[in-house]
C-alpha cells in the first residue's frame, strides 16, 4: 500500500505533464494551419525548456548558452537531411576535410538522434568549465559560449552559410513527433531529477558548501546534468529545423535565449512542471500578443512592432516581483491523491531565498 | 570506558591538527593550535566569542586552508584535501547556522548526504529511514527543511551529518539557542549516536556548564590559542580558564 502510494507519487507528475503536452499535440494535429504551427513550435519549446531545466532547475545555475546546443541540433539535422544534390550546390566550398558531409544523408529520426549526440559532444567539451563556476561567473561563461557559437556559425560561411538562411530541409517534424520527443524529454528530466545524481545536485543548489561538506561531488553532478541538458536541447534544435524547413543563424541568438529564459523563469525554474507550464503559457501569450500587435483584436489597426515583446517583458517583471520562483515555485503538478506534504505551498518561507550563513 | 573498548573490531583512530594556523588580514583567528579528536570520545572545544572555535573546525574540515600546520587522520596527511574529500574520509561537519537544504524535504536532506557519503540508493534509503527514526524526525520527514522550527533544523543538520558516514563528527554549537538542560539532553543524545557508530566528536560550545558533564575532554581556546586541555574537572579548576572564561561573567 505504502509502496503503491510512492509509485503513484513518482509517476503522477510526469503523467500530468505528458497529458498537458498531449492536449497541445492534439491541437497541433487537428487545428487550423496557424494554430497547428503555434502548437507544434510550443512543443519544441517544451523540449528545449525541459532540457534547460535539467541543468538549471537541479543545479540552480542559470545558463544563457543553451541555445548553442539547439543550434548544434538544427545544423546537424540540416546536414543530415537536406537532399544530397541540393546540399552539393548549397555547400560547394566545403573544406576538403569536411567534403564527406556533402554526401551523407539520413532519415529524420536518425537526424534527431544525431542532433542529440552532436549537442551532447558540445556539452561534454564545455562541461569542465561549467562544473567549476556558479552565479555571475556562470552566467557570463554561458553567455560567452553563446557568443562564440553565434560568431562561428555566422562567420564560417563555407560550412554554415553564415548569415544566409539554411534552406531545403525536408519537413520531418509533425505534431506527433514533437509530442513524442516532448514526452520523452519529460520522462528523462523527471528520471534524472529523482535519480541519486539529481538529488545530490538539488542539494547543492540549496547550499553549495553544505553539499560539499556532505561529500557531494557538486562539480561532477553539474557536468552530468549539463550534458543531459545539452542533448535534450540538441533534439529541440533538430525538431525546430525539421519543422521550419529553413532557419537562420539569428534564430539562435539573444532573442531566442531571452524568450526561453522568460519561459523557464515565468513557469518556475525549480520545478519540472514550471518548465512545461512556462513553455506552454509563454508560447500562447506570445501568439496572442502577436495577433494583438497585428491588429486582429483591434479591428485591423496594427500596433508598432515590439509591443508584444514589451508586454512579455512586463509580464516577466510582474511575475518576478510577485512570485520570484515563478508560477510553480518548488511545487510540482500532482494527482490530488498523491499530493505529499512537501508539495504543498510554503507561503512564508518561499518568499525568501535559501539562507546560507 | 570509551566506545572503542566496546567495539574491538574497529581500530581506534585520531584526527589531528598540529600547529594549525589561519589569519584574516592580520587577525590571527587560529594561531598554532594542536588538537586531537579520538574515535569514541567527545571532545568539547570551548572559548569565548571570537576565540577561533569555528575557524578551528573550518581548518579540520577543510573549509579553510591552513596557512600553518598540518592535519592528519592517524598517519595519513589530509592537509591538502578539500572539504568534500575529507568528508568522504569520514571528517564530517555541521555549520553554526544549520545550512540545511531548505527546499528539499527532511528525508531528501538526509538521503542526499547518505549518497554523498558514497552509498548506493537502497543502502542510502535504509540508512535515511534509520536515522530519521533514531532522531525522531518522522513527523516532519516530508516537510521542506525551510519550514522546520529552529530545534528541528538543528536535529536535521545532525541527521544529515550522521548520514554522511562520519568517523569524526565536528559539530559547531549544535545546542545554540537552547537552555542548559535542553542542551545537555541534546549533547547526551549526540553522544549516544556517535558512540554507536564508534565515531569521535568535536563539539563546539561556548557554555562551560553544558560541556562539563557531557564531554570526555575539553580544549579551551582564547584569541586563537590553546589555553589548556584535559579532563573537564581539571580544566574547570585551571586558573587561566577561570580568568578568561568565568572572570568575564562574574
Ligand atoms: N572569514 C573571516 N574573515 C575575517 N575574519 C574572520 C573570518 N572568520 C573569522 N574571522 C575572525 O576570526 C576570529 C575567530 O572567529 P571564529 O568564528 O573562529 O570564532 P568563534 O570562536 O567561532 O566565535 P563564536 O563563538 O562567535 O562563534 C574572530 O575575530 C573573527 O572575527
Ligand atoms: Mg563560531
Amino acid at each position: 500500500m505504502k509502496n503503491q502510494n510512492r509509485l503513484v507519487a513518482a509517476v503522477s507528475t510526469p503523467a500530468i505533464l505528458i497529458g498537458l503536452v498531449l492536449v497541445v499535440a492534439l491541437i497541433g494535429a487537428y487545428g487550423d494551419v496557424t494554430t497547428a504551427r503555434v502548437a507544434t513550435l510550443a512543443l519544441v519549446s517544451v523540449v528545449f525548456v525541459v532540457g534547460l531545466s535539467v541543468f538549471s532547475g537541479n543545479s540552480g545555475v542559470m545558463s544563457f548558452g543553451h541555445v548553442a546546443f539547439m543550434a548544434a541540433g538544427a545544423y546537424t539535422t540540416a546536414y543530415l537531411t537536406i537532399p544530397v544534390p541540393l546540399k552539393k550546390s548549397l555547400f560547394s566550398d566545403l573544406p576538403g576535410w569536411l567534403s564527406w558531409l556533402a554526401d551523407v544523408h539520413t532519415s529524420f529520426p536518425v537526424a534527431l538522434l544525431a542532433g542529440a549526440v552532436v549537442a551532447g559532444v558540445v556539452g561534454l567539451v564545455t562541461a569542465p568549465v561549467v562544473a567549476r563556476l556558479s552565479g555571475l561567473q556562470s552566467g557570463i561563461a554561458t553567455l560567452a559560449m553563446l557568443m562564440v557559437t553565434y560568431n562561428v556559425l555566422n562567420s564560417w560561411t563555407e560550412v554554415t552559410r553564415g548569415s544566409s538562411s539554411m534552406i531545403g530541409i525536408p519537413r520531418g517534424t509533425t505534431a506527433w513527433w514533437a509530442f513524442a520527443v516532448a514526452a520523452l524529454a519529460v520522462v528523462v528530466a523527471w528520471g534524472y531529477r529523482c535519480s541519486r545524481g539529481g538529488l545530490q545536485l538539488r542539494a547543492s543548489r540549496e547550499d553549495f558548501w553544505a553539499a560539499e561538506a556532505a561529500g557531494i561531488a557538486v562539480g561532477r553532478h553539474r557536468a552530468i546534468a549539463w550534458v543531459i541538458s545539452a542533448m535534450l536541447c540538441g533534439v529541440a534544435g533538430a525538431l525546430y529545423a525539421g519543422y521550419l524547413t529553413s532557419f537562420n543563424v539569428n534564430g539562435f541568438f539573444l532573442a531566442a535565449t531571452f524568450s526561453f529564459v522568460v519561459m523557464i523563469v515565468l513557469g518556475g525554474y525549480l520545478s519540472l512542471s514550471g518548465a512545461v507550464v512556462g513553455a506552454l503559457a509563454v508560447s500562447a501569450l506570445q501568439e496572442v500578443l502577436r495577433r494583438f500587435q497585428d491588429g486582429q483584436f483591434t479591428g485591423g489597426s496594427a500596433l508598432p512592432a515590439g509591443v508584444a515583446d514589451l508586454i512579455v517583458a512586463g509580464v516577466l517583471l510582474v511575475v518576478l516581483v510577485k512570485a520570484p520562483y515563478g508560477l510553480m515555485g518548488v511545487r510540482e503538478l500532482r494527482l490530488p491523491g498523491s499530493r505529499r506534504r512537501a508539495a504543498e505551498p510554503a507561503p512564508e518561507a518561499e518568499r525568501e531565498p535559501a539562507h546560507a550563513g | 570506558m570509551t566506545a572503542t573498548d566496546l567495539n574491538p573490531t574497529r581500530r581506534s583512530s585520531v584526527l589531528r591538527m598540529a600547529g594549525g594556523g589561519i589569519h584574516f588580514d592580520g587577525v590571527k583567528a587560529v594561531d598554532g593550535v594542536t588538537i586531537e579528536v579520538r574515535s569514541g570520545e567527545v571532545l568539547g572545544l570551548i572559548g569565548p566569542n571570537g576565540s577561533g572555535k569555528t575557524s578551528t573546525l573550518n581548518l579540520l574540515s577543510g573549509m579553510l586552508k591552513a596557512s600553518a600546520g598540518s592535519i592528519s587522520i592517524d598517519d595519513q596527511d589530509i592537509t591538502r584535501l578539500s572539504m568534500r574529500q575529507r568528508a568522504r574520509r569520514g571528517v564530517v561537519r555541521t555549520f553554526q547556522s544549520g545550512r540545511v537544504f531548505g527546499r528539499l524535504t527532511v528525508w531528501e536532506n538526509v538521503e542526499a548526504a547518505a549518497l554523498g557519503g558514497g552509498l548506493r540508493r537502497p543502502a542510502a534509503r535504509a540508512l535515511t529511514a534509520e536515522i530519521i527514526e533514531e532522531l525522531g524526525l518522522e513527523p516532519v520527514a516530508h516537510d521542506l527543511a525551510q519550514q522546520l522550527t529552529a530545534g528541528r533544523v538543528r536535529t536535521a543538520a545532525i541527521a544529515r551529518a550522521l548520514a554522511t558516514g562520519p568517523r569524526f563528527l565536528l559539530l559547531d554549537e549544535p545546542a545554540a539557542g537552547q537552555n542548559e538542560s535542553e542542551a545537555v539532553e541534546l549533547i547526551t543524545a549526540i553522544r549516544g549516536f556517535a558512540q554507536r557508530r564508534d565515531c569521535g566528536v568535536l563539539l563546539v560550545e561556548h557554555d562551560m556548564s553544558v560541556v562539563m558533564g557531557t564531554c570526555d575532554r575539553l580544549h579551551v581556546l582564547d584569541s586563537g590559542r590553546t589555553v589548556v586541555e584535559g579532563e573537564p574537572a581539571t580544566v574547570r579548576s585551571d586558573p587561566r580558564v577561570i580568568e578568561i572564561y568565568f572572570g568575564k561573567r562574574h
